[in-house]
């Protein structure tokens, strides 16, 4: 069992813990009265020193995003909070959503405030439908107790809280693709600049943060930006939401500190893999992310930079253990049959280049592989999502970084797993 | 003004301008697709990305701007960017998007209408590997009519958007879209609102492979066959360039040549197809002079004598009708042999539509009104009664070749005189009514000025050659006057006429072809 | 028109206060092009020509920018569906705990292939992306109802059980 105290799933098991009446029993919004008497700059201040680094995936400092806001334009200005949890592997946002809806919602009044916007946005995929009827719940509770509309808790400061379904697309999840589609239009990221800080939703400043970034910041208001540092690795701290599954016992959301070892995540907290199997692969943050072979994944900790020196990254820490009853063959053609499903098709490389993984995975699987397609699984990949050598830079050719997402994992499993995928390829005949 | 050092080269650059604006500027190539000048960026295609020195990935050079950095940043202390475009790393990477781009790409160039000028085709053989290394099956989907014009191959298609963003931003009319995702993406348009307004042409032209193909000019020819003329529309008052492609006698197709003070990069339908009207009408290629119901021919030294003659007789009591179909050359000199020119035959009018981007189609339909108005002053609209109160006998008429049915009261006056000499290509029921018929020139084939309603006087072009015995039309008038006054000049060529005009003109004086050249210039 | 000469039935949304209040929230009347979307296939069970046409004129786009949504993402069906949709996630975590065997199960007990609809148009199978519940994998969704652990028998039961 875990020795840590969770902040964020802290009351998660209660009864009725996802009402208003609840969450104000165990101290709710005054994190919220504490914002409305600052400036707003102090509140990014806070977060800034925080060292929050976002949860969605790409792990940006939340505090500096924020920051980037311009001061001297009389646009509106536009938060959006990113409920489209569509990584593979991750599922820890619908666990939030559920259970304390409350806990985001302050937290994005909290983000509003700071950045000045009047109008903010929870985009939620849609299939997530009960999460989505209980945020409607939740926000009407905010609306009737006037934590939401007109002169919050009596302040001058006015905001509004539209929720917005998505309709199935994982780039929905990408900031730009996001915008796009809550404009209306098909989810097609944008090319960057302009950044949506500067021109983002209907051309106006826009800030983008992910669930459980904005559930942090309650807790950071209150208990202040020092507590929430000294939580795991300075540079990338607090407490972390963990998603396991795959080949567990006892998969689920663990929430431990930042920096926890993933062998403990494994093995402790979700009891290991089952009938005794061996440790095969585990990707560390989602899909997106290069998996780790056993003995790395042994040796490492669930930090950003550390996975970073490792190869690989811990995006939206969602774990998928693979042990050795897992074919690798046929677990990449799966995630590389994601992205092909999942890609826009806006950019070249990313719309030609995982059909054509596609269709070449499909291939070997059937038999039909030759010496060179595994070359070329490499090549596609470079020529996608760009090397996995960051040290070199990341030569990524795609608009979004989806194109990094598709080639990291599927190159990583052909690097690190290529006996499997050459036992695929049929054998030579003898000729007597 | 920020220094940008690419390749080898050291520009000074506006700030805010990108890569690939400059590097079109100065004549270096940078591939592109996606990329159009009138339409927004979108940086989809990958196809024109760069090296900067500073910046990790490889950077689209249609969305990166150049501006002034602070002077601790600049490269070598002196560039505010450098970039590198034909580096190992950039060639490499360019072959590998090419490779992507024609992995469903059928090997369509013998049988495809954009090969000899086609994006794809030019790159591969620049930027592209010689062969690819996919093997599986390719996405093949059958043709598609997008509007009654405009046919897709979609197997052709790389998805740059192109057709799609000049529906939504050039001609507002937004029927084209992107269909599904990923690979699965094709461009489509709504079955019950096909691609039919009137710039639907332009897609065919934007596209920059053969994928959008006008059915108009679908497998009729070869580019390298044509011959590519410069010239200006002549179907309304907006003068829109072109380009007419002929082969000997044939036109095949016209496209729009870029004009910023004039039409952008667009032309409409209307201009783009109306070539077709004159390959079946009956035209004049001989002099003729009325026989009872028919015509004999004659040379041009008796017509010429003949007209003369008429003329002469009824001095004071002769006409023009003028043509703002015609050129400026040809009403100046109309207006020189007649003491007065009156009118104009009824104007073809339409309606006046205008686009989102200010592109514009003229309600007026012919495309030399304002010249006419500035070279021939006094145009009075109802002749009629002139014509019966100054006792008017006889009638020299340009004629624009519209087949026009003559109503009563024009059928009045062609009866009441004595004389009507039309000067015409085409065989309409005016010239059928005419004592003496001398073939001018079809539109195609004319050389002259003509000003469009802006006020830009603008070079008009022949791409054919002229037919039988035709004439320009300012030199038959020329001849003309010549026989009836021994002493009026006799132009050499057309050059003449201009400086003449303009001696006469103000606002028309200093103008010469060379100076009109391309893009016309603004009548002051 | 249609091709017959007959008008097109015009689409009416029958919850026309919240069609209202949906339109009213955005600052933009085309950031409501998915809600009235979603609101719409409620109604009608799936996106049909009239449907496009309504969702533009209230949006104040064109039917072409409408339809492209309606092709792009997943959840929205220009063809008629089944009363009930099977929604089997198939990517990896839900793939290594038996969701293939979930539809092979369904395929064989009611001879619906992914993608096919039952003849008495009660179930449609379908293969779906990752649904955010991994940890509770296998993972099918019904409709708008996530059924999260079951096992084959469990799952026998729940189709048993539809009406």
């Amino acid at each position: 069992m875990s020795d840590f105290e969770p902040v964020l799933t802290e009351h998660i098991h209660q009864k009725d813990c996802h009402t208003l009446s609840f969450y104000k029993s165990v101290g709710g919004y005054t994190a919220l009265e504490k914002v409305l008497k600052m400036n707003p700059a102090e509140v990014t201040e806070e977060v800034k020193d925080s060292n929050l680094r976002g949860r969605g995936g790409a792990g940006f400092p939340a505090g500096i995003k924020w920051g980037f806001i311009p001061k001297d334009t009389d646009k509106p200005k536009y938060l959006i909070n990113n409920a489209d949890e569509s990584e593979p592997g991750t599922f820890k946002d619908r666990l939030l959503m559920n259970k304390v809806p409350h806990q985001m919602l302050e937290g994005m009044i909290i983000a509003a405030y700071a950045i000045g916007c009047q109008t903010s946005f929870i985009y939620i995929r849609g299939e997530f439908y009960k999460e989505f009827k209980m945020l409607e719940m939740a926000v009407d509770e905010a609306y009737e107790s006037n934590l939401l509309g007109q002169n919050i808790l009596g302040s001058n400061y006015n905001l509004d809280v539209v929720i917005h379904r998505g309709a199935g697309a994982y780039i929905c999840g990408e900031e730009t693709g996001l915008i796009e589609s809550l404009e209306g239009k098909r989810g097609w990221p944008r090319i960057k600049p302009p950044f949506p800080a500067i021109e983002g939703y209907l051309q106006s400043p826009t800030i983008v943060n992910n669930v459980e970034t904005l559930s942090c910041i309650p807790h950071i208001i209150t208990r202040g930006a020092s507590w929430f540092k000294s939580i795991g690795p300075e540079k990338g701290p607090g407490p972390r939401l963990f998603c396991i599954s795959g080949r567990v016992n006892n998969p689920g959301v663990f929430e431990e500190p930042m920096g926890i070892a993933l062998k403990d995540l494994i093995f402790e907290r979700a009891g290991g893999i089952p009938d005794g199997k061996k440790l095969k692969a585990v990707f560390p943050g989602g899909s997106s992310s290069a998996i780790l072979t056993a003995e790395e994944a042994l040796d490492v900790n669930m930090d950003f930079d550390e996975l970073v020196e490792k190869k690989t990254m811990l995006g939206s820490a969602g774990v998928i253990v693979m042990d050795e009853t897992v074919d690798m063959v046929q677990a990449c053609l799966n995630i590389a049959r994601f992205y092909a499903h999942e890609s826009c098709g806006q950019c070249t490389p990313c719309r030609e280049g995982t059909a054509w993984l596609v269709k070449m995975l499909t291939r070997l699987v059937n038999g039909g592989g030759t010496p060179k397609d595994i070359d070329m699984i490499f090549e596609i990949t470079d020529n996608i999502g760009g090397l996995i050598d960051f040290s070199k830079g990341s030569f990524g050719k795609t608009i979004c970084p989806f194109g990094e997402a598709v080639a990291w994992p599927v190159r990583s499993f052909v690097e690190k797993f290529k006996d499997e995928f050459l036992a695929y390829l049929p054998k030579e005949k003898i000729v007597v | 003004m920020p220094l940008l050092k690419i390749d080898d080269k050291e520009i000074q650059v506006e700030s805010g301008t990108t890569i690939l604006e400059i590097a079109i500027a100065s004549g270096i190539e940078i591939p592109y697709y996606c990329y159009h000048p009138a339409l927004e960026v979108v940086g989809s295609c990958r196809m024109c990305l760069v090296q900067v020195e500073g910046m990790p990935k490889l950077q689209v050079s249609c969305n990166t701007f150049v501006g002034e950095v602070h002077p601790d940043r600049k490269v070598n202390g002196k560039y505010d960017m450098v970039v590198h475009t034909q580096n190992e790393l950039v060639v490499k990477e360019r072959k590998n998007i090419l490779e992507f781009l024609l992995l469903n790409h059928p090997l369509d160039c013998p049988v495809c209408d954009q090969a000899g000028e086609c994006y794809l085709q030019d790159y591969s053989f620049k930027f592209g590997n010689a062969h690819s290394r996919f093997e599986e099956e390719k996405r093949v989907r059958p043709n598609e009519y997008l509007g009654s014009q405009i046919v897709i191959n979609h197997n052709r298609c790389i998805l740059c958007s192109r057709c799609v963003r000049f529906t939504q931003e050039i001609s507002g009319t937004s029927e084209l879209f992107v269909e599904a995702r990923g690979y699965n993406s094709k461009i489509a348009a709504l079955e019950d609102k096909p691609l039919d307004n009137l710039l639907a042409g332009n897609v065919a032209d934007i596209c920059p492979v053969g994928a959008l193909l006008s059915t108009d000019y679908i497998h009729k020819n070869r580019i390298w066959n044509l011959e590519q003329k410069p010239s200006v529309c002549q179907d309304c008052s907006v003068g829109c360039n072109v380009d007419v492609f002929s082969q000997q006698d044939q036109i095949f197709r016209l496209t729009a040549r870029e004009n910023q003070d004039v039409n952008g990069y667009f032309m409409c339908d209307i201009g783009r197809y109306g070539f077709h009207r004159f390959e079946k009408i009956e035209r004049i290629i001989h002099p003729m002079v009325r026989n009872g119901k028919s015509f004999n021919v004659l040379d041009w030294d008796e017509a010429i004598k003949k007209t003369a003659d008429l003329i002469e007789k009824s001095k004071d009591k002769t006409a023009g009708i003028v043509s703002p179909f015609h050129t400026n050359e040809s009403n100046y000199l109309l207006g020189l042999l007649m003491k007065e020119t009156l009118g104009f035959l009824p104007p073809i009018t339409g309606e006046e539509i205008t686009f989102p981007t200010k592109f514009r189609i003229s309600a007026d339909r012919s495309p030399n009104l304002r010249g006419v108005n500035d070279i021939c002053g006094d145009l009075v609209k109802d002749f009629t009664s002139i014509i019966k109160t100054r006792d008017i006998r006889g009638l020299y008429i340009l004629d624009d070749g519209v087949d026009r049915k003559l109503d009563d009261s024009w059928k009045d006056i062609l009866a009441k005189m004595d004389f009507v000499i039309v000067q015409s290509y085409a065989m309409t029921e005016l010239a059928k009514s005419a004592h003496i018929v001398l073939p001018g020139l079809a539109p195609f084939e004319r050389e002259g000025t003509i000003t469009n309603d802006k006020g830009r006087i603008q070079w008009l072009r022949p791409s054919l050659a002229t037919k039988g015995d035709s004439k320009p039309d300012w030199e038959i008038l020329m001849l003309v006057r010549n026989a009836l006054h021994k002493e009026s000049e006799y132009f050499a060529d057309l050059g003449e006429v201009i400086k003449k005009m303009g001696d006469q003109f103000p606002n028309y004086s200093g103008i010469s072809l060379f100076k009109i050249g391309t893009q016309g210039m603004a009548l002051t | 028109m249609n091709s017959n000469g007959t008008p097109k039935k015009k689409f009416i949304f029958t919850d026309s206060g919240r069609m209202e209040k949906i339109l009213s929230q955005y600052p933009d009347k085309r950031s409501a092009t998915l809600p009235l979307l979603h609101l719409a296939q409620t109604q009608k069970g799936f996106i049909t020509g009239a449907i496009i046409n309504a969702v533009a004129q209230h949006t104040e786009t064109h039917p072409a920018e409408v339809m492209d949504c309606v092709s792009f993402y997943t959840m929205f069906f220009s063809r008629p569906q089944g009363t009930n949709k099977l929604q089997v996630c198939q990517t990896l975590s839900c793939s290594l705990n038996g969701a293939d065997d979930f539809v092979d199960h369904i395929t064989q007990k009611y001879g619906t292939k992914p993608g096919e609809t039952t003849s008495d148009g009660k179930f449609t199978l379908l293969k779906v992306e990752c649904l955010g519940s991994c940890g509770t994998a296998p993972v099918i969704q019904i409709n708008n109802d996530y059924h999260e652990g079951l096992s084959i028998n469990e799952l026998d039961k729940l189709l048993d059980s539809i009406p």
